[in-house]
């Protein structure tokens, strides 16, 4: 069942456009949400979180109108991408205030906001004021004052900005376990490759209009008018030409490329399921035997440029 | 959210943002620069003091000196009218006007730079709740800050008139008080709301005071102004305590002039009013402002 929907919203800002006709279903589990600067990531983050008002269409979270709802906002965390702290504040009293908010007592309050800042490992630095904070530090504690109080939903924006490696795989692992929960996790990051790691539900989104979302393989799948590009390198490599031209033989292959000094070939088809069945038999009956097999076009990345920056069209 | 509940959660949560806004209010260096300001006729008053005190003549009745000016005046009554005069430009006047824009403009407008207030719109606090907690947090510094100038002030101006005299016009100073908090009960929800609905808060600030609150507060429809009731509380306090003072000294007179001063419990009750009547405005900008 989906937790957030979204019918053909479009969000005007005077005569600029935010997101236009954009129609989604969001469900538990980790979905990222991917575009470029400007494409409209943001927008939709804020129609989301009620803090922008459609210009027309319709949302739902949880079934309820966010903009209106107020109990809607004990059931969702937000980690900005931005920083929005009261700088003189302590970690601890930060994350305490808006569980406090969140109509948890004084005392209870206190103990979560510890228990989620260490959680995060800013056990060394909790009492400290925030405004002495690095920008891994700051972002820790962003998420403990998001999720200290065990959301149901989760929208993070760029949630790992700033972030050293230690503290983007802490992210990643609790983000990993927050889905395992069966919270609905909504992410948006410009680093596809942790996207990638978290999930392989997606949006593409691109100058305010939704190109694609869903599972990223599936979407990949949709789009055979566009070869999928597979590069062999066989361990003889005497054996490039006569394995590009018995490729060429089949009907699904729709291109070959012999890169002799990289000691490997790029067969092009647009049925890559087929490929994959058929080209250990085929290796079989030539008695070739490969080292390595790759298909770029099966990333995020790849999938990203052809949709967002639009290379499928070049 | 129920009103009850909004009560209830007073007690946890206005202590830290109290803590915050009076933090953020006393550190900013516009407010020092204020209070430097404000500084300005209490060294002026010392320099006075120093250098007049011994042109004063005294007499001592019942172990109590009491000063009087050299053409046999009681000093005190000169005092206090000095006192107040100068009140009227600073303590209760342009300056502390100045404050409580800058005030408004830290408790509301550096939330929305500072993007506490998007986070604050996600979280399950009521738009009156954020709007009322930093009201009173405004109310409470400013009113500290300028109480305290105020007793200051008043100290180091009548102090020409020696104990006698500062025991003498404390009403004065009760009323300059009652003054300032009342001020700051009407215009610093004014100013907040205004810091809700609008990207120049200062300068909206400003044209309101200058065209609605200083010309308006002259004219036949001034009970429209929030300078009338604050004039009318001041014109009835000074008849009270025996001063001899007209309503055309402070432009409680229509055209006609005719007296049009207001009781000063019905002044009190419509600052009072138009304080939470402004709570509701500004909160209910914050509710539908969007990001």
């Amino acid at each position: 069942m989906s937790t957030i929907i979204f019918e053909e919203v479009t969000k005007n800002y005077g005569r600029v456009q935010g997101i236009s006709n954009v129609s989604l279903n969001i469900g538990p589990g980790v979905t990222g949400i991917l575009g470029p600067n400007g494409a409209g990531k943001s927008t939709t983050m804020k129609v989301l979180l009620g803090l922008a008002r459609p210009s027309i269409g319709s949302v739902y979270v949880n079934g309820v109108n966010p903009f209106d709802n107020f109990d809607l906002r004990n059931k969702i965390g937000f980690v900005p991408e931005y920083d929005c702290f009261y700088e003189h504040m302590s970690a601890v009293d930060y994350v305490s205030y808006f569980l406090m908010i969140h109509d948890f007592s004084k005392e209870e309050a206190v103990e979560r906001a510890e228990n989620s800042l260490i959680e995060l490992g800013l056990q060394d630095s909790m009492y400290r004021k925030i405004r002495t904070y690095s920008r891994g530090m700051r972002q820790k504690t962003k998420v403990a004052r998001a999720t200290a109080f065990n959301p149901q939903i989760l929208v993070l924006d760029e949630p790992f900005q700033g972030a050293d490696p230690t503290t983007r795989h802490l992210l990643m692992e609790k983000i990993n376990s927050w889905s395992e929960e069966g919270r609905t996790i909504l992410i948006s990051s410009h680093i596809l490759h942790d996207v990638e790691y978290l999930t392989d539900n997606i949006i593409l989104i691109n100058n305010g209009r939704v190109l694609a979302s869903g599972n990223r393989h599936e979407i990949r799948k949709l789009m055979s008018n566009i070869p999928i590009q597979i590069k062999i390198s066989p361990i003889d490599k005497n054996q490039l030409r006569p394995l590009v031209k018995r490729m060429l033989d089949e009907k699904w292959i729709t291109a070959g490329r012999l890169l002799e000094n990289e000691g490997e070939i790029i067969l092009e088809t647009n049925e890559s399921e087929k490929f994959y069945t058929e080209f250990p038999q085929i290796l079989e009956d030539e008695k070739i035997i490969v080292e390595k097999i790759v298909s770029d076009d099966d990333t995020l990345d790849s999938l990203y440029s052809k949709l967002v920056e639009g290379k499928q069209w070049k | 959210m129920e009103i009850s509940k909004m009560f209830k959660r007073f007690p946890t949560l206005f202590p830290p943002i109290f803590k915050d806004c009076s933090y953020r209010l006393i550190t900013n260096k516009l407010t020092w620069v204020l209070v430097a300001i404000l500084m300005l006729p209490c060294a002026l008053g010392l320099l006075v003091y120093y250098e007049f005190s011994g042109d004063r003549i005294s007499e001592e009745v019942d172990g109590e000196k009491i000063y009087y000016t050299s053409s046999g005046e009681l000093l005190h009554e000169d005092l206090r009218v000095l006192f107040l005069e100068i009140s009227e430009y600073f303590g209760i006047g342009f300056i502390a006007l100045l404050l409580g824009i800058m005030f408004s403009s830290e408790l509301i407008s550096e939330e929305y730079n500072l993007k506490t207030m998007q986070i604050l719109r996600t979280s399950p606090i009521h738009p009156v709740e954020i709007f009322t907690y930093r009201y009173i947090s405004g109310i409470i510094t400013g009113v500290i800050l300028l109480g305290l100038y105020s007793t200051l002030f008043y100290i180091i101006v009548m102090m020409g008139a020696g104990i006698y005299g500062i025991l003498e016009e404390i009403g004065l100073l009760a009323l300059v008080i009652k003054i300032v908090i009342l001020n700051w009960i009407g215009f610093l929800s004014i100013f907040c709301a205004i810091n809700v609905y609008f990207e120049r808060p200062y300068l909206i600030c400003f044209i309101y005071w200058l065209f609605w609150e200083q010309i308006m507060s002259g004219q036949n429809y001034q009970q429209i102004t929030l300078t009338h009731y604050i004039n009318s509380i001041i014109y009835d306090s000074l008849i009270e305590m025996g001063w001899s003072v007209t309503a055309s000294d402070y432009g409680l007179v229509n055209s006609n002039n005719d007296t049009i001063a207001t009781d000063p419990l019905i002044s009190t009750f419509i600052i009072l009013i138009v304080g939470i009547s402004f709570i509701f405005i500004g909160s209910r900008g914050i509710s539908s402002k969007q990001f």
